[in-house]
């Protein structure tokens, strides 16, 4: 296991950051920590960098203890939201401060900053100032300078963060097929569900301070541990005491099968290729409904009208929780 | 690695970097107010410190010359330089550590050292020079006699000019810094140090050449404040011809005794450094750093 962290806990002040995390993240994949602001999942990633101290608790990357090691011995790339950059330093100069903070051999580092920029895309920008570059193109750089010294992990704090949505998206797809091409450990922090579903190998689902499910994409959609990463990963109404998505939902202009619940239809909204639905049941619930247009129209759905809802076979459901975010 | 098949990413060219300000409509108000400040620089600066050149060269380079072949002249500039020079040093040295300081540390007393740094510009310069002769005077000096015994005078010698000199322009250095490195911030720094570097490595490789236009205008000011220094040294100097006399101080001296073609000719010289620091530093900064 590439990086392990047992027992951390940090505090600033009051305020608890992280509350006896215990992580394992696996060698050579794509992880992401996944939660909403001020979660904890930053500190957590620059505890692991070094540029954090824990206050309990211990660190090990690639078998080695790091607790105490600083950042500059740890070997670890690290990627900043904003970049970063060595302003008063060319392209190339940045990509290769690693490198000659190593006092490797000037044509090795040539090759090798030649390599990398091509790697990102940057080529044609070797001799420019970072202030001539865009966003984007400052980001990747950032990216070639942490992987010019064959970091034994690769650790990015919301590397798309600032960046508009084209862009990300972009830059989201091309590091997935560049860490399908590097292989090196690589853990990013998100709080974008989408992101981190649509990248990542492994997710690690943070809140307030604790770890609240690690697992695969999939795993995570469809077998949520709790409420609360079912709300985190998408959209979720409440349908007979169970926590479910709201395309998940079956609805009927009959009560055909068992266990569905009546109800009346309070309001109907039209986005694009879905119809969102609100049903008031029986039990004075108000249920969120999805459904496509086809199967709108087919069953002549309209405001006021009884409809009988059931979960859809093979659902993803969770028992509703007292304290449901 | 280098021939991974990843598709290439259309770049959007980067935004404009500086943006000119926006025209404003000019008025008879704008044009009223450009003449008020011109109208109020003219009569407040230009024309006074014209006035000194022209009188310098009424006669040609006749005062130049006659200030350059008094010998005891040449030891009064020179003094002066010698005490700006270390002045300089002195306080570029410790501005740029208590600038870390201020800017990266949290201790207690922080707000106190801030407000402390403002003293030599607020308090006046004479007050200065008496302060240091109370603790360094070699008679009744709190600590003087005691560094007298061991055979260094500071106060009526070099030493002293040059303490009151660099207490005098000591905020001037830090001043410059301090914005700059609360601008600069840390991440910077940080990159370094998980890329493998020192502190040491990240000082010279990243956070002095981050700050060199902030620790060059400090110098220029730092130099022109302690060229020109005068109420502090001459509390402290003793002022004796040919030894402790400095510049300014003769610049006085000259002028009391008549002598004005020798004091404005003075004045002249000392004036032209700070003015050729200032120009030469408009010249070769960069355009991007205003």
């Amino acid at each position: 296991m590439s990086i392990e962290v047992r027992g951390l806990n940090k505090n600033f002040g009051d305020f608890v950051a992280l509350d006896d995390v215990d992580v394992t993240i696996p060698t050579g994949q794509l992880t992401a920590l996944l939660g909403p602001s001020g979660g904890g999942k930053s500190t957590l990633l620059r505890i692991i960098a070094g540029l954090e101290k824990a206050d309990t608790g211990s660190v090990s990357i690639e078998g080695v203890e790091a607790t105490h090691l600083p950042a500059q011995k740890r070997n670890v790339g690290f990627v900043f939201q904003h970049y970063a950059v060595f302003k008063h330093m060319t392209v190339a100069k940045n990509v290769a401060f690693g490198l000659e903070i190593r006092k490797r051999p000037k044509d090795e580092i040539e090759h090798r900053v030649r390599e990398l920029l091509e790697l990102v895309h940057l080529s044609q920008f070797a001799h420019r100032l970072p202030s001539q570059l865009s966003g984007g193109q400052r980001q990747r750089m950032a990216l070639a300078r942490a992987l010019a010294v064959e970091p034994s992990v690769l650790l990015l704090d919301e590397p798309f963060g600032a960046l508009d949505a084209k862009v990300r998206k972009e830059l989201r797809d091309w590091l997935r097929r560049l860490h399908d091409d590097v292989h090196v450990t690589t853990v990013f922090v998100t709080h974008d569900q989408e992101e981190a579903l649509e990248v990542a190998d492994e997710i690690v689902v943070i809140n307030e301070g604790r770890v609240e499910q690690v697992g695969t994409p999939d795993q995570l959609y469809d077998e949520p541990a709790n409420d609360f990463v079912m709300s985190f990963l998408g959209e979720v109404t409440h349908l007979g005491g169970l926590a479910l998505r709201p395309h998940d939902i079956e609805l009927e202009s009959s009560p055909s099968l068992a266990g569905s619940v009546e109800g009346t239809i309070s309001r109907l909204v039209r986005i694009g290729f879905e119809v969102r639905l609100t049903v008031l049941t029986v039990d004075g619930e108000e249920v969120s409904v999805v459904v496509t247009r086809a199967h709108a129209r087919a069953q002549r759905l309209e405001e006021g009208r009884t409809v009988w809802l059931t979960p859809a076979p093979g659902a993803a459901v969770v028992p509703r929780m007292a304290a449901a975010v | 690695m280098a021939d991974t098949l990843v598709p290439e990413i259309v770049d959007a060219p980067p935004a404009e970097e500086r943006r000119r300000p926006p025209r404003v409509r000019k008025t008879p108000v704008t044009y009223l107010m450009r003449f008020v400040v011109t109208a109020y620089l003219f009569f407040l600066v230009a024309w006074p410190v014209s006035l000194v050149a022209t009188n310098t060269f009424a006669n040609g380079f006749d005062s130049i010359r006659s200030l350059v072949e008094d010998p005891d002249m040449v030891v009064a500039l020179q003094l002066s330089a010698y005490v700006a020079v270390w002045s300089v040093v002195i306080n570029t040295l410790f501005g740029v550590g208590i600038s870390l300081l201020l800017v990266r540390h949290e201790f207690p007393g922080k707000r106190l050292l801030n407000a402390l740094l403002d003293i030599p510009l607020s308090v006046s310069p004479i007050v200065v020079g008496l302060a240091l002769v109370l603790v360094y005077g070699g008679r009744n000096g709190w600590f003087g006699p005691f560094l007298l015994d061991a055979g260094f005078q500071v106060i009526f010698s070099t030493p002293g000019i040059i303490m009151a000199t660099t207490f005098v322009a000591l905020p001037l250095m830090i001043r410059e810094i301090v914005p700059v490195l609360e601008e600069i911030g840390t991440e910077q720094e940080q990159a370094a140090e998980s890329l493998g570097a020192s502190g040491l490595q990240r000082f010279w490789r990243i956070t002095l050449p981050s700050i060199k236009w902030g620790i060059t205008y400090g110098v220029v000011l730092t130099l022109a404040r302690s060229l020109g220094e005068f109420g502090a040294v001459k509390v402290v100097s003793g002022n004796v011809l040919g030894q402790t006399r400095t510049a300014t101080l003769a610049v006085e001296e000259k002028y009391l005794n008549f002598d004005q073609q020798g004091a404005y000719a003075t004045a002249f010289l000392l004036a032209m450094v700070s003015v050729a620091c200032i120009v030469v530093v408009a010249i070769i900064r960069p355009k991007n750093h205003p």
